[in-house]
């Protein structure tokens, strides 16, 4: 802040600066400290009052001084002919813009609208993407994955234990790894019992991240996994910001823990939701070689190169097998496998980063659109202004100085404009965090810094000269011969001008457009996928009992059964079903399952999901049943073998046959399960996946004896989903007063979730390319007005000759057409290669759908006619007598 | 006179103040109706210095924000002057007003 504070200062002549300035930068500091207090809105308020009046009275003090060392204007010398230096150009530009309210509101709120747009997108990408994670070194911070081409492992997997091990034994370029993960557990102190969102993680991440505590120490060797380290926020709101909290234990993901360190406030690793970290370590004693899916992290050494450090660690996994065994699959998958290493904060934000780079284009897109509204705005009055520039010429100004009178006006408007845009922005701000997806890291801290401020000026004065430029260069060679011939004329090349920059307007609106576009119909595509259940009227929610009659298979079904009874009696439920991972909002364990024809063996048979359903859980979600029966109540009680597999599934153990009554198999199970039932396929987790090949077992567990199905989701058909919350709460706390409901939604809200990286996407880019489209619509309209306005005497003439008023309202119509139709052939041959990065959020179209081109680039030709009808029907109401009459 | 000099010079007229000071009197004693943000403040100041209303001056005790340059501002005897003139102006201009648009007669009753 100081620092934008003493830049502003800078403004100021140096008399001023040197008696006042310190004291000015104080006094706004002091200002600022006050209403920081207050809350954003006074902050931002006190921001953009600080910097107007700054810069206004810079101004105020450069035209007319008012530190006594600068001698004050002679008398005599009027101040509006004074064109040697900046400070008169821009005196006079105050003055005209002044004079002129209407062209300074339009340029003005056009600039400050467009500055705005990209002022607010500045200021989430700056904070989001460009300022570096809060670690030592963070470029040296990479994510680790592996793919293995030509196995059955699909994409890209995240390494197994012992690659852990081995690449923390043996990696020369990567100096260290840690692997982490996050769960939901519960969190018992004294008598508050929440879940909360915890963090699992190797000791060696605090190394790796560089990260130390603030309070207390990092988990030891000795602590083996007793030891917790708990965040700033979980330290502030459930402690108190007690200090004597370390070394005290507590109830924490199911056994006692002690707290031995607090975290600093910046460390929020994964994500700022992680509330406290449990060590989870790999250890070589008794590890079981392929069981794949960490998040794995990794520290390069000064120096080291990704490709480098691929190809180190892909050398180590070579070796693995060697050291620690494994099936004949995993040696072959080992020997295809390779590892892959990217920075982390690329692999933290993902399709976000995405997202707001596109957003960030298409809201430069929108600039220069305004820009090019604003050039033309300027050069449409420097065309008025030839007479009088002429005039200057002739008594002897210069071009230079004529160039600089044009080009204040077009600075001091567009510093305006700058002002106005970070207003805007203050305002949109919150609007787009509130809008964006969650996962988004970081985006609740967005706040408009002093890099944005200075952004916003770099903008503003950027577009100044841009729209200034272009008119001031014209207008400063005027043609003298205009003086004499009374400054009147069309010249071609002028209108060529400004037609080929409306052009170029209506080229850029329509690939934002048509990027709207494509999103829209992913939109509405994604919204008609059936995902094989129907997610209105549901509720979901979880809870954990633990209770010491929860032993085993048959007594967590027979509690949870029982607790579907009681649902079932609340007023308004008309079903209620127990799955054990509710699609869209939990993801499902695989396996490989075998059938009676398939031999035995560890890499033997599809690779399955797996879940758990009871109660009436297909009849609540609407999931069809395709064959056979779904489970009794007996099924869940104890082990008949019974199992309920989706289409896929059966497709993929008994292709083209019929699966009722057939066997199937979970690797390393002795027991055999029947199949009872084929059900319709769901999909999992996004409606983008295929639906998942899924197996479904009874309450009951397939080994009954150990089971412990400890927190099942819900689901509830009922027509009050939205509002049935409380009364299953109090339920909850009849039967299990232990155990907090959490995870609880409407199936409707999970749906929403599930696509909101979409709809921020669509949002985002539609309103940007609206904005695209009515300033596209306002340029075309602005220059067509004006050449109609010029040509008032050509009109009137051809009216005198017997046109009609429809002839001139088609003429001009025809004028605007044409411009419009080039920019829309510009706009969908640009669109071809535009739209490519879109394709990550595209669903069920192409980027260049046909369809979506052709209707966008119809709208667009049907909003240039309506934007050219204005005028011309202007045009078509002018009078001849009085278009000649006024020569 | 503008408003803002006039509260600036009313503000002064108790004792030297600090620029910050100032301007949280001339916010106060306007109810808030002028708010002076620096720039326009010392603007203001200077002009009212090189008018010889209002002069620099030694602190007559040390107060106030911390951190904050120590530099006091004091009335002028002319800068009282005016003050003065200024406010019997305001006076009579308000008492005219009051008659014109009926606010004395209704005081009164």
């Amino acid at each position: 802040m100081s620092t934008l504070l003493r830049t502003l200062v800078r403004l100021f002549p140096r008399p001023f600066r040197a008696r006042f300035g310190q004291e000015v930068v104080e006094h706004a500091l002091l200002d600022w400290e006050r209403d920081m207090k207050r809350g954003p809105i006074a902050a931002v308020r006190c921001l953009a009052s600080t910097v107007l009046d700054l810069g206004e009275s810079a101004l105020a003090e450069r035209l007319r001084p008012t530190c006594p060392s600068v001698p004050a204007p002679k008398k005599g010398q009027t101040m509006s002919f004074d064109l040697n230096g900046w400070a008169g150009a821009l005196r006079h530009a105050l003055r005209t813009l002044r004079r002129s309210p209407g062209f300074t509101a339009t340029v003005v709120g056009t600039l400050g609208l467009a500055i705005g747009t990209i002022t607010a997108v500045f200021a989430v990408l700056d904070h989001v993407l460009l300022s570096p994670l809060p670690y030592p070194h963070p470029e040296r911070l990479v994510f680790i994955t592996g793919i293995a081409p030509g196995s059955d492992m699909k994409g890209e997997f995240g390494p197994a234990g012992e690659f852990f091990l081995q690449y923390q034994d043996g990696g020369k370029l990567v100096e260290d790894v840690a692997i982490y993960g996050t769960f939901t557990n519960s969190l018992r102190v004294g008598e508050r019992v929440e879940r909360i969102p915890m963090g699992v993680a190797s000791r060696s991440l605090y190394p790796t991240l560089g990260a130390t505590p603030a309070l207390g120490r990092l988990p030891l060797p000795a602590d083996e996994d007793r030891a917790v380290v708990i965040s700033d926020t979980l330290w502030r709101s459930w402690f108190g910001s007690d200090p004597s909290v370390v070394g005290r234990s507590y109830d924490m993901a199911g056994k006692s823990r002690t707290i031995v360190g607090v975290m600093r406030p910046e460390f929020r690793f994964p994500n700022s939701r992680t509330l406290l970290w449990v060590v989870g370590d790999v250890r070589a004693e008794g590890l079981t070689p392929g069981r794949f899916g960490y998040n794995m992290l990794g520290r390069l050494a000064e120096g080291a190169s990704l490709p480098a450090a691929e190809a180190e660690l892909t050398a180590l996994a070579r070796r693995l097998p060697e050291r620690f065994g494994g099936s004949p699959g995993y040696a072959r998958l080992i020997e295809q496998h390779r590892a892959v290493v990217r920075p982390l904060l690329d692999q933290m934000l993902g399709p976000a980063a995405r997202s707001l780079w596109i957003l960030f284009a298409a809201a430069a897109i929108v600039l220069v659109i305004a820009c090019v509204n604003v050039a033309n705005l300027f050069m449409v009055r420097a065309e008025g202004r030839q007479r009088d520039l002429a005039v200057r010429r002739a008594i002897g100004a210069s071009r230079g100085q004529l160039l600089r009178l044009q080009m204040a006006e077009a600075l001091v408007a567009a510093l305006f404009a700058g002002a106005l845009a970070v207003a805007f922005a203050g305002a949109g701000l919150p609007l787009i965090v509130s809008a964006a997806p969650a996962g988004v890291p970081r985006l609740d801290e967005v706040a408009l810094g002093s890099r944005t401020l200075l952004f916003a000026l770099v903008a503003a004065v950027i577009s100044g000269v841009a729209c200034g430029g272009a008119a001031a260069l014209r207008g400063s060679a005027p043609d003298l011969a205009r003086l004499r011939e009374g400054g009147r004329g069309s010249t071609g090349r002028r209108r060529l001008v400004r037609d080929g920059l409306v052009a170029l307007q209506t080229a850029m609106a329509l690939v934002l457009v048509i990027g709207a576009g494509l999103l829209m119909r992913s939109f509405v595509a994604l919204k008609s996928v059936d995902p094989g259940y129907d997610t209105r009227d549901v509720f979901t929610f979880q809870f954990a009992p633990e209770q010491p009659a929860l032993v085993d298979g048959p007594s967590w079904a027979r509690f949870h059964l029982d607790f579907v009874e009681r649902l079932n009696r609340l007023p308004g439920v008309t079903s209620v079903g127990i799955v054990e991972n509710v699609p869209l909002d939990e993801g499902t364990d695989d396996d490989r399952f075998r059938t009676d024809e398939m031999p035995e063996g560890p890499d033997v048979g599809p690779n399955l999901n797996i879940t758990y359903a009871a109660g009436d859980y297909f009849p609540t979600m609407s999931i069809a049943v395709l064959d056979g029966r779904v489970f009794e109540t007996a099924d869940h009680l104890s082990q008949h073998g019974n199992v309920v597999v989706s289409r896929s599934a059966a497709n993929l153990l008994w292709p083209g046959q019929k699966a009722i009554g057939r066997r199937l198999q979970q690797r390393g199970s002795k027991d055999w399960h029947t199949v009872i039932g084929v059900v319709k396929d769901v999909v999992q987790y996004n409606y983008r996946d295929t639906p998942q090949a899924l197996v479904y077992y009874p309450m009951v567990g397939p080994t009954p004896k150990a089971w412990a199905l400890s927190s099942p989701a819900y689901v509830i058909k009922t027509a009050r989903a939205e509002t049935i919350a409380p009364d299953v709460r109090a339920l909850i706390r009849e039967v299990a007063p232990e155990a907090p409901m959490y995870r609880s939604y409407t199936m409707e809200a999970l749906a929403a979730r599930s696509m909101i990286q979409l709809s921020f996407a669509l949002l985002t880019l539609g309103i940007v390319s609206a904005l695209a489209l009515f300033l596209g619509a306002v340029g075309l309209y602005g220059v067509l007005s004006c050449a109609v306005a010029e040509r008032t005497r050509e009109i009137g003439v051809r009216m005198a000759l017997g046109a009609t008023a429809a002839t001139v309202r088609r003429m001009v119509v025809a004028q605007g057409a044409r411009v419009v139709a080039i920019g829309v052939a510009i706009g969908l041959l640009a669109a071809l290669a535009a739209t490519r990065p879109l394709a990550a959020h595209l669903f069920g179209v192409t980027p260049v759908d046909a369809p979506t081109f052709a209707a966008m680039a119809a709208l667009m030709l049907a909003i240039g006619a309506v934007a050219a009808y204005v005028p011309a029907r202007r045009a078509s109401r002018v009078d001849p007598c009085q278009s000649l009459r006024n020569d | 006179m503008s408003l803002l000099e006039y509260h600036l010079l009313l503000a002064l007229a108790s004792g030297p103040l600090h620029g910050y000071a100032i301007a949280e009197r001339v916010a106060a004693e306007s109810g808030g109706a002028l708010e002076p943000r620096a720039g326009s403040l010392y603007r203001v100041i200077a002009r009212l210095v090189g008018l010889g209303f209002v002069a620099e001056s030694e602190a007559e005790q040390e107060v106030a924000h911390p951190g904050l340059a120590r530099r006091y501002y004091s009335l002028t005897a002319r800068g009282r002057r005016t003050l003065a003139d200024d406010t019997q102006r305001l006076k009579r201009t308000a008492a005219v007003a009051e008659k014109r648009l009926g606010l004395a007669a209704r005081g009164r009753s």
